[in-house]
């Protein structure tokens, strides 16, 4: 069951959006090649938000740390986070970004719950 | 490209030559020993083994735990949030592939300093490389990465004390945040002593914690002001006296006494805090002693290891990282010590400097501290400016966004929760590959 997470017209190229309406909370990027992405929000080492973090080479860097994520796999290259974030199915309808969520289980980071 | 700053000095103060030009400093399968046991000395063994790193790793620690992670004993360890399993550094499904030694000491380093060239003399033999535990055992190594890190600085006792001294808490390893995890903290009045980042986040801690009271004696009346300008001291101060955190006259913490009925902070205008607890924060000092009778040289006022730009010591094959020692652009003035960032990338350097792989530029300097609802993060030669600007939000708001700028020229910026602004600056400024502008050499 998906939802309309936000328009493309509220993406901006090489950055994402947080989307809280969902818990946990989700990010939307679009990259500057133009591709949309959908991944859990919340880095899996340190509560922050991936959303503020840095779009390149399509892979999200974390905000506070090191780790990047990639926005096709959510798999992490490097400490301090261990564990990858959830990628949800991105689907666009006209303006209209539609996302599925995933139904794995978060991987959310210590102390933080959803 | 942004234009930057000219550095502000002279990049031929310390000349240092390379070491092992020939090649990789450690043979592909030579053996490592790395003497620490944490966030440096971790990623270092994790940086030669990505290089493709084949013979052994020992890695020597004085504590009986696996490698972990530090920033968090002073908030989340403290409140509870996270276990000590959650800080661990390494990863249990991929692990790095080293042999650990914990709890035994590590007394000496045997090595030698290039000799000077004698007349034709036959020089004896050098110094066989290695270093030497407490067991009384000899490790032979070939190449040696000291990351010994620091101990945490304390007051004095105060000289009229009739009662024997109690030490007060410190926050470093641990076993330190482990005593005051299990202090009873709740309903308690406490002392914090130190103005920096880890004492503000101890005592946003104690307040989470149910303390009655928590004092902090930062040395001055806006915490943070004369590092980081006066707006974000106003705005640590107002975030932590809304949550019930009172800022000691802005005197300097002198000594501790205790007292029957608690213990005493002494300040040098005489002001007397009293509370049932003290925790120091106030410093730290690189853990050197045990180099003592070594040929490393080090800085005369804080006994860090000196290093140059790629971590090499004066004595062949022997490297240090973290907060144990002293690289030339510290030396210099380029760049801050004790930074989590700036251990991590140090072990880059050093990992790639002794496998012989691609020179690792080091970044502008970046920290970043969690108090109450407070994200801090700075980044660039912050200790270098003369001039602070803010740029957009209020200290009342908790959404300063500051840069800094020396002699006209930004070098750095800061913001409060202002994570994508701080992470666009830290890209912009990013080095990819060559000479880093932050270096000495």
């Amino acid at each position: 069951m998906s939802f309309r997470a936000c328009s493309l017209q509220d993406l901006t190229p090489g950055e994402g959006l947080r989307i809280d309406s969902v818990q946990p909370p989700i990010a939307v990027f679009l990259t500057e090649e133009g591709t949309v992405h959908a991944l859990d929000d919340t880095c899996t080492h340190q509560d922050a938000s991936l959303a503020a973090g840095w779009v390149e080479d399509c892979r999200v860097e974390c905000p506070l740390h090191e780790s990047t994520f990639s926005l096709e796999t959510g798999e992490v290259d490097q400490p301090p986070a261990k564990r990858r974030v959830r990628v949800h199915s991105v689907e666009i309808d006209g303006d209209d970004v539609l996302v599925e969520l995933s139904q794995d289980a978060p991987n959310l980071p210590p102390g933080v719950t959803a | 490209m942004t234009t930057h700053g000219a550095d502000v000095l002279d990049d031929s103060l310390l000349q240092h030559e390379a070491v092992g030009s020939d090649g990789p400093v450690l043979a592909p399968d030579g053996h490592l020993l790395i003497v620490g046991a944490g966030l440096a000395g971790y990623h270092v063994a994790r940086g030669v083994r990505s290089h493709g790193h084949t013979g052994p790793i020992t890695i020597f620690g004085d504590e009986n735990r696996p490698a972990y992670d530090r920033p968090a004993l002073s908030k989340a360890y403290l409140t509870g949030a996270v276990t000590e399993e959650d800080l661990h550094l390494d990863d249990p499904e991929d692990p790095v592939e080293a042999t650990w030694i914990s709890g035994v000491g590590v007394v000496g380093l045997s090595g030698s300093a290039v000799p000077a060239e004698e007349d034709g003399d036959v020089e004896e033999l050098p110094a066989p490389l290695g270093i030497y535990t407490a067991d009384g055992q000899f490790h032979a190594g070939d190449a040696v990465v000291i990351t010994t890190g620091a101990s945490a600085l304390t007051l004095p006792a105060a000289p009229d004390s009739s009662q024997p001294h109690v030490e007060p808490y410190v926050l470093r390893d641990m076993g330190h945040a482990l005593a005051l995890r299990d202090a009873t903290l709740s309903g308690a009045e406490i002392v914090v002593v130190g103005g920096g980042f880890l004492a503000l986040e101890a005592a946003a801690t104690c307040i989470q914690r149910g303390a009655a009271s928590v004092t902090v004696a930062a040395g001055e009346q806006y915490p943070g002001a004369k590092r980081l300008g006066h707006a974000v001291g106003q705005a640590i101060r107002s975030a932590l006296e809304k949550r019930g955190v009172q800022i000691a006259p802005p005197s300097r913490a002198r000594c501790l006494r205790t007292a029957t009925d608690g213990h005493e902070v002494l300040l040098t205008d005489d002001t007397v805090l009293k509370g049932d607890i003290v925790i120091c924060a106030i410093g730290a000092k690189p853990r050197t002693e045990w180099l003592a009778n070594s040929e490393l040289t080090f800085t005369p006022d804080t006994r860090a290891v000196r290093c140059d730009d790629s971590g090499a010591t004066v004595i062949p094959g022997v490297y240090a990282a973290g907060d144990c020692a002293q690289w030339a652009s510290h030396s210099s003035g380029l760049r801050p010590v004790g930074h989590w960032q700036e251990a991590v990338e140090e072990a880059a350097v050093v990992a790639a400097a002794l496998t012989g792989a691609d020179e690792v530029a080091l970044q502008e300097p970046y920290f970043w501290s969690d108090q109450f609802d407070l994200r801090i993060q700075g980044a660039g030669r912050i200790h270098l400016a003369n001039q602070v600007e803010v740029l957009d939000g209020t200290p009342e708001e908790h959404n300063l966004l500051v840069r800094y700028l020396r002699d006209g020229q930004e070098v750095g910026i800061l913001g409060i929760n202002r994570l994508r602004d701080v992470t666009k600056w830290r890209k912009q400024w990013r080095i990819r590959g060559g000479k880093s502008r932050m270096t000495a050499v």
